[in-house]
């Protein structure tokens, strides 16, 4: 019995001796790229981005650390700032305000994502980070209608709403009232003064099952979220910027963003779209598929 | 001071007592609300706990499912109950109801259960038959014990409906929940003080209707409580 145990104790150790040479191998002639850590927040959008960063970073021999779900802003930002990441898919408006927010700064993010970007590295780049360029794909408030209601009304845009809007109930969460983003800014910016509101949540379970039992015409969503091809949904476009611009925007530590990194995540950031990016999330949320199987397929179809 | 004179505020304000967001639609909504989920939940829980304290057979079971019925959060029934019909009345009122259960089948049959043994043997020693003696003997008797099940069931219910704003649907909730959101803590106040105005109406006029309920010969000077769940166990398990 003993000597078997002193076999087995000798065989693992001749294994582990053999992994350890291997990675050595591998490990020593490689170049000297960095290793990048990447977090993400706790949702599924965020995981899929930063895998889609990663795989691509990986692909060009950099050698990547995930630390995913790692918690919410208050969690994330300050691990960048402190180093102990290097990268996360940030949202332009959002980190904007989060940041202007520590800094005791009035918060100014606007509609443009461009120009919140160039806000987010005013504050940022004193600290050792840099905003990169912002994606075309957002991740913002938005207003959907069913598409059975679009086609039969011919809405495309939130200004087409005006010839229905005094027949239809609105959705939204309980604070959408009082909030210029929501009711006061469509009635602002729009003109738009609904029949009803009904207090719902901020583009949860119960704006779709809302959508689901007629109870609402038009709701508060998420312009990305997976809910909305899942419930035959379409997003109406924001055609008097009311919703701040929430791009989805790559924040990284200046001392990882050589030109070849910023270039590659730039050209990554611009192939994102909106269109592709709710797809990703109705795989990830609604069919229940792995975030990172789904970032790898992504990569691999546009080539990074 | 400053505070409540904004909450004092809110109520004195005519646009808060008028439309289908006003106070007194809300109300309805909120007593139509509780007041269906108790008559469904008594017509499926008295029936239950009497017919068990009757016969005294399947007691323990009958408390112990009632017990676990207790145990499950009336907010994850409603939460539940959205997925499968979705959202509006409906939810809440399936959620009122399995709240409003076991409390009403507990104390029934305790009540059955209480009636003294030499009282029954009495009733049958005097000709009566089982149905008589339900009727004239046991149920007169426990009534203070099944009136004290349905108060505690209709406050529970009565309480708990505030809930039911946070699946979208209306009642007295809604000013707490809507208020909560907009950060109009003023509409918040108000909205706590009318449920717990109604809570205590409910339970000052139940226990009005429970004295009334008892018969003169059992009548004392103090009201019986509800015997609760812990009573419950270890009757159950005696």
């Amino acid at each position: 019995m003993r000597l078997k145990r002193i076999y087995v104790l000798g065989a693992s150790m001749v294994a582990l001796a053999l992994i350890t040479t291997a990675c050595g191998s591998t490990g020593g002639p490689a170049s000297t790229k960095a290793t990048i850590t990447i977090a993400s927040f706790n949702f599924s959008e965020s995981i899929i981005l930063a895998h889609i960063y990663g795989d691509a970073l990986k692909n060009k021999g950099y050698t990547i650390n995930y630390k995913d779900k790692l918690g919410n802003r208050e969690i994330v930002e300050p691990a960048l700032e402190s180093g102990q990441i290097d990268l996360y898919a940030g949202y332009a408006a959002t980190d904007l305000t989060f940041v202007e927010g520590k800094q005791g700064v009035t918060p100014d993010a606007g509609t443009d994502g461009q120009a919140n970007v160039q806000k987010l590295n005013a504050h940022l780049n004193s600290k050792g980070i840099k905003a990169l360029d912002p994606s075309p794909a957002v991740d913002q408030n938005a207003f959907a209608v069913t598409k059975a209601e679009a086609d039969q009304n011919h809405l495309t845009k939130l200004s087409d709403v005006s010839s229905v809007a005094s027949n239809w109930t609105l959705g939204g969460p309980p604070e959408c009232p009082t909030r210029p983003f929501c009711q006061p800014g469509l009635a602002q910016t729009y003109g738009l003064h609904f029949k009803a509101f009904k207090s719902l949540d901020a583009g949860g379970p119960l704006t779709y099952a809302a959508f689901k039992s007629g109870a609402i015409n038009i709701g508060l969503v998420f312009s990305s979220d997976g809910g909305i091809s899942a419930n035959d949904l379409v997003v109406l476009d924001d055609d008097k910027h009311l919703q701040q611009a929430d791009n989805i925007v790559p924040l990284i530590r200046s001392s990882v963003a050589n030109t070849e990194v910023t270039s590659l995540l730039n050209s990554v950031d611009a192939k994102l779209n909106t269109k592709d990016l709710t797809a990703l999330n109705k795989s990830a949320d609604v069919d229940k598929q792995d975030p990172t199987d789904l970032a790898a397929t992504w990569v691999k179809n546009h080539g990074f | 001071m400053n505070f409540i004179g904004q909450v004092a505020r809110w109520f004195l304000d005519g646009a808060h007592w008028q439309g289908d967001g006003g106070i007194p639609h809300r109300l309805t909504e909120h007593v139509a609300m509780s007041g269906a989920s108790l008559l469904v939940a008594a017509a499926i829980a008295l029936p239950i706990g009497v017919v068990l304290g009757h016969f005294g057979r399947g007691g323990n079971l009958a408390i112990n499912i009632s017990n676990v019925g207790r145990a499950i959060p009336s907010f994850a029934l409603l939460v539940i109950a959205v997925e499968l019909v979705g959202i509006g009345a409906v939810p809440a009122f399936v959620a009122l109801v399995a709240l409003g259960i076991p409390p009403i089948v507990t104390n029934s049959y305790i009540g059955m259960r209480e009636v003294d043994a030499d009282v029954r043997e009495a009733a049958r020693g005097m000709g009566m038959r089982s149905r008589m003696v339900l009727w004239r003997v046991e149920l007169p008797i426990a009534l203070p014990f099944i009136m004290a099940g349905l108060r505690t069931s209709a406050v529970n219910i009565v309480a708990t409906a505030t809930l039911a704003a946070l699946v979208a649907w209306g009642g007295l909730g809604r000013f707490i929940v809507d208020g909560l959101g907009q950060q109009n803590y003023p509409m918040l106040y108000a909205g706590a003080i009318l449920v717990g105005l109604l809570s205590l109406i409910v339970e000052f006029s139940l226990a009005g209707l429970q004295r009334l309920a008892t018969p003169a010969g059992l009548r004392t000077s103090k009201i019986i409580r509800d015997p609760d769940s812990k009573t419950a166990t270890n009757l159950a398990a005696a």
